[in-house]
């Protein structure tokens, strides 16, 4: 999954309160300045000082006297003119509706069909809450004014806040409810679709299952099998995929734990030199899943009946414990912050090289330097689940068929290397799985070396993890990794690289993609309230659905108004043009040049400052979280609820000032 | 009328908000000052000038009436004395605070020309919504919806939504919000427009009863019958400007002429009492009996209808 920015609340929220600050600081001075203006042409220029000053001495009186039972009175109102428009009804219909029939085109037989089950009610969810929070919040004043009904209300001792929050807090309520059910038939939907059973083809015990060639290792039918395979077999198809299945010997060293699932096991047997066997029957993962066995036996203990459970696997929130930075060197030993550039237009990763002829031993590699590595963070702390996602640049194709080889190497990070020896482990070479999340198994027990400050070796042997190498206060490790194969390079990106440390419960991560969705909810349903506090319905309509592009393209539009863009800004791109000249040709100094330059600055600025009258959707979307199976960490739930309440607060404010100094009855 | 008090109408709020102005007389609950509005185009151009230098007092206690035709800007001045528009130039001022202040509308209640109300809510929901907006608890919010559902005699439809309300039945509902917070200040706008002539009778005796409570009323209409038949004073309006302005009974009164009314004497005795007038200079300008007015007629029949169903009144008998 790729993962472009690791939020950090607490490092967040500093600059988030000094943006914010700025942004009110702004908006306070744009809307005296505006409201001031208004005023002169209304009364003159004198006494709008006295009408500007009045209308902001309100408002902390206004403030400190909500009342919370007129904001929940105008909540409940909300709620019940949403409902009678029908347009909640609408919604849920037509999500139940796409639920019953989407299941038509959900293929199940594909790679990671849970993918698609999840990406599908995440996004018809989303698009469905976003569009009724819209309608229903830029409708609700706007025809409150038009059919009078406010007249009665505002001549009620009731402030304008109340009524701007009342009516968010209603339209948000109902758009709460509403999306807890969408997101509970999601769930069963979701659930229903993926589970399904399986069979094995012949008899459901052990003869079904045929022999593997000794020399080849291969199934009869020529299918790759486990290095530890005795006898494979398969199930029938279901849902669009079939599993193969396979007896395996599963060989434990003396003193090592038996397999924790013993239910799968036909037979074990205790070697002479004192290790243990045991013969267990597996279900091989096939579409991103597996199902477990459980073995019916007769009273002579042999196996008379082989079952398969339902599928296990699917329903993840996998933690990934990401490296707090990542240094690429380059071939020769030169730290570069963004590796190799292979000449890949998407610049997400970076690549190290495996050396090539002239240079054989290149110096490439890419180091990441994990924290708080501590055994109470991983379910087995005996055996590290590393997980990788690497990319593979060729430059030239070579056996296809054989994978480009990479190597890992583990290191400790001493608080103070002068004094402290560091650890370095053996480096172990690894196959890469291009686009496939890669698992390698890191024991606790390493073996390597203990090298003082001077470089000699104090000791060589098996260090703990935990112990040895990630002994000091932040518990930092350090992982390098390699490119074996020359002329070969390895691309990764920070998200790529993670230990996978105790999995979140599945519900729990869905609850929170489905915060993500709240939070949205909130900052539409705010900004459809403020700007119908002073539009018209479909004008407001039109105003928070610019305002939601703006939101989802931030990045974007951030990315344009970058300053060190090719090619200069819209005027000098415009001028480049015209005069067929390219981006890298200097430009020939003088008074056009500076003009073009400053006036594509202002416009640059002025761009930039736009992107924040909306907040960054993407930082509130956690689709890609629950579709690839991973868990939404606190922090960044944390800054989207932040976010979004942050902007609910300041629209509550600028609805608060449109409505205050509107002309209801006009 | 029930003497409820809400915690909004107490003393506590409305002092403060009388001691803040200096200048505030207590017997004067609403004041114009040279109150002035121009409707605008966007570009600032001026359209109509609805409202020409108001002045205006309404002392406590009384029932004032604006008169005027259409558009002569009755419905701007009080929805300018509400807040609902800003003046163009001048002042509203309404227990001594400008029209803008939220917190004097504790203590008034407002029907306007017509009930715009949620059709979506029962009676019921109604004024149990307008209760909270004036922060009534729960126990005062029942109680005085009850009270006042009753009073205007809604209790068999309280449960019903407003959209299958009748006209008149909307209208009444509209006032009962209006007095859900038992206000000191009543602004009716047309407040027997779409009512049937029971109904508008039972508003005037309505508007009456307040009253006699204490209680100041503003209203608006061009029914002159109405105004006539409740006001103490009146201000006549035509085309924004105040055209006239005082008690009703002095506007009214035809100094000229004397009107006597006798009760059980002769036709023959009605050539003797010309001579007498003749002798002394008078002119007669009719001797005749009087007739009651068509709404007089209409609730008599009414009311004798409601106490004995199936047979023909003897209001109808007499006329027909």
């Amino acid at each position: 999954m790729v993962v472009e920015n690791f939020e950090n609340f607490f490092a967040w929220l500093p600059s988030a309160l000094y943006v914010f600050g700025l942004l009110g600081v702004a908006g306070i001075v744009l809307g005296v300045f505006f409201g001031y203006l208004v005023a002169a042409f209304r009364h003159g220029p004198f006494e709008a000082f006295y009408v500007v000053a009045q209308v902001v001495g309100g408002f902390f009186p206004d403030v400190f006297g909500t009342s919370p039972r007129r904001v929940f009175a105008i909540a409940k109102l909300s709620v019940k003119e949403a409902l009678r428009r029908k347009v909640v009804l609408v919604t849920f219909a037509v999500f139940a509706i796409a639920l019953l029939f989407g299941g038509w085109f959900m293929n199940a037989g594909v790679d990671n069909p849970d993918r698609n089950y999840v990406n599908f009610v995440l996004w018809g969810t989303q698009l469905l809450i976003l569009f009724m929070g819209m309608l229903i919040s830029a409708f609700s004043l706007p025809d409150d004014i038009k059919n009078r009904t406010i007249y009665t209300v505002v001549t009620k001792p009731v402030r304008a806040t109340e009524i701007v929050f009342g009516r968010i807090l209603g339209f948000v309520g109902l758009g709460t409810v509403l999306l807890a059910l969408m997101g509970l038939l999601s769930f069963l939907f979701v659930w229903r679709g993926l589970s399904h059973n399986h069979q094995l083809v012949g008899n459901q015990d052990l003869s079904a299952f045929s022999e593997i060639d000794p020399n080849t290792r291969q199934s009869l039918s020529g299918g790759r099998v486990s290095e530890n395979a005795i006898l494979e077999g398969r199930t029938n198809i279901a849902s669009g995929h079939l599993h193969s299945v396979e007896l395996i010997e599963d060989t434990r060293l003396p003193g090592a734990p038996e397999p924790e699932n013993k239910e799968n096991i036909v037979s074990s047997k205790v070697l002479p030199d004192g290790k243990t066997v045991y013969q267990r029957v597996i279900v091989n993962p096939a579409s991103g899943h597996t199902h477990e066995v459980t073995l019916d036996k007769d009273s002579a203990g042999n196996v008379s009946r082989i079952n398969l459970g339902p599928a296990t696997g699917y329903f993840r929130a996998r933690v990934p414990a990401y490296a707090n930075s990542l240094v690429f060197f380059d071939s020769d030993g030169s730290p570069n912050q963004r590796g190799i550039d292979v000449g890949r237009e998407w610049s997400y990763r970076g690549y190290v090289d495996g050396g090539n002829a002239i240079r054989p031993n290149s110096l490439a590699k890419a180091e990441l330097v994990f924290d708080n590595i501590t055994p109470d963070r991983f379910e087995n702390p005996d055996l590290l689940i590393l997980e990788m996602t690497l990319s593979v640049f060729r430059t030239y194709k070579g056996d296809i068929e054989k994978r480009v080889i990479g190597s890992l190497q583990f290191e400790s990070v001493p608080a103070d290397p002068n004094t402290e020896p560091v650890f370095r482990s053996e480096v172990s070479l690894f196959e890469t799985e291009e686009y496939n999340v890669q698992t390698i198994p890191v024991p606790r027990k390493l073996t390597g070396k203990m090298i003082n400050p001077d470089g000699t070796i104090q000791r060589e042997g098996d260090f703990d993890l935990f112990k040895d190498f990630a002994k000091d206060g932040l518990h930092r490790l350090k992982m390098i990794i390699r490119c074996e194969d020359r002329n070969q390079y390895l691309g990764l990106a920070r998200a790529d690289v993670y230990f996978r440390a105790t999995d979140d419960l599945y519900w729990w991560n869905f609850v929170k993609g489905y915060l993500g969705i709240w939070a949205q909810l909130l900052v539409v349903v705010s900004m459809g309230v403020a700007l119908s506090t002073f539009l018209s319905a479909p004008v407001a309509v039109i105003g928070t659905i610019v305002l939601i592009l703006v939101g989802f393209t931030t990045t974007f539009i951030r990315q344009l108004a970058q300053p060190d863009a090719s090619g200069g800004g819209p005027i000098e791109s415009f001028w480049r043009l015209i005069t067929q000249k390219n981006m890298e040709v200097d430009l020939e100094p003088g008074l056009q040049r500076t003009l073009m330059e400053q006036a594509d600055t202002l416009l640059v600025n002025l761009l930039n400052s736009l992107t924040y009258i909306a907040p960054d959707f993407r930082r509130m979307n956690f689709s890609s979280f629950l579709t690839y199976g991973y868990s939404v960490d606190s922090s960044r739930l944390g800054v989207a609820l932040l976010i979004s309440i942050g902007f609910c607060l300041g629209l509550t404010i600028l609805g608060y000032f449109c409505l205050k100094t509107r002309e209801i009855a006009k | 009328m029930s003497s409820t008090k809400t915690p909004t109408s107490g003393e506590s709020r409305p002092r403060k908000l009388e001691q803040s102005n200096p200048d505030y007389d207590p017997n004067i609950v609403v004041e114009a000052q040279n109150l002035t509005k121009i409707y605008r185009d966007f570009w600032g151009r001026q359209k109509v000038r609805a409202l020409r230098s108001l002045d205006l007092e309404i002392r406590k206690g009384e029932v004032f009436g604006l008169l005027g035709p259409n558009g002569s800007g009755k419905s701007t001045t009080i929805k300018l004395l509400l807040g609902l528009l800003f003046p163009s130039s001048g002042r509203a001022l309404m227990f001594g605070k400008d029209a803008t202040e939220v917190r004097k509308n504790e203590r008034i209640g407002y029907l306007p020309e017509e009930s715009y109300l949620y059709r979506f809510l029962t009676a019921e929901e109604t004024l149990d919504f307008y209760g909270r907006l004036f922060d009534m608890p729960a126990k005062l919010r029942k109680e005085r919806a009850a009270e006042l559902i009753e009073k205007v005699g809604l209790t068999w439809a309280k449960r019903r939504q407003l959209r299958e309300y009748s006209k008149g039945m909307v209208r009444r509902i509209g006032l009962a919000q209006a007095l859900i917070n038992d206000p000191d200040l009543i602004l009716l706008d047309e407040p027997t427009s779409g009512l049937d002539p029971l109904g508008t009778r039972e508003m005037k005796d309505m508007i009456l009863e307040l009253k006699a409570q204490g209680k100041t009323i503003l209203m608006c209409s061009h029914l002159l019958a109405d105004v006539q038949d409740v006001c103490d004073r009146i201000a006549i309006l035509y085309q924004g400007e105040l055209k006239e302005l005082g008690r009703v009974d002095d506007l009214l009164k035809v100094g000229e002429e004397t009107q006597v009314r006798f009760k059980g004497i002769p036709e023959s005795a009605h050539a003797e009492i010309r001579q007498v007038i003749q002798k002394h200079g008078g002119e007669v300008l009719s001797l005749e009996n009087p007739r009651t007015n068509l709404e007089d007629l209409f609730l008599s029949i009414v009311r004798e209808s409601q106490q004995r169903p199936g047979h023909r009144s003897e209001g109808a008998r007499k006329s027909g």
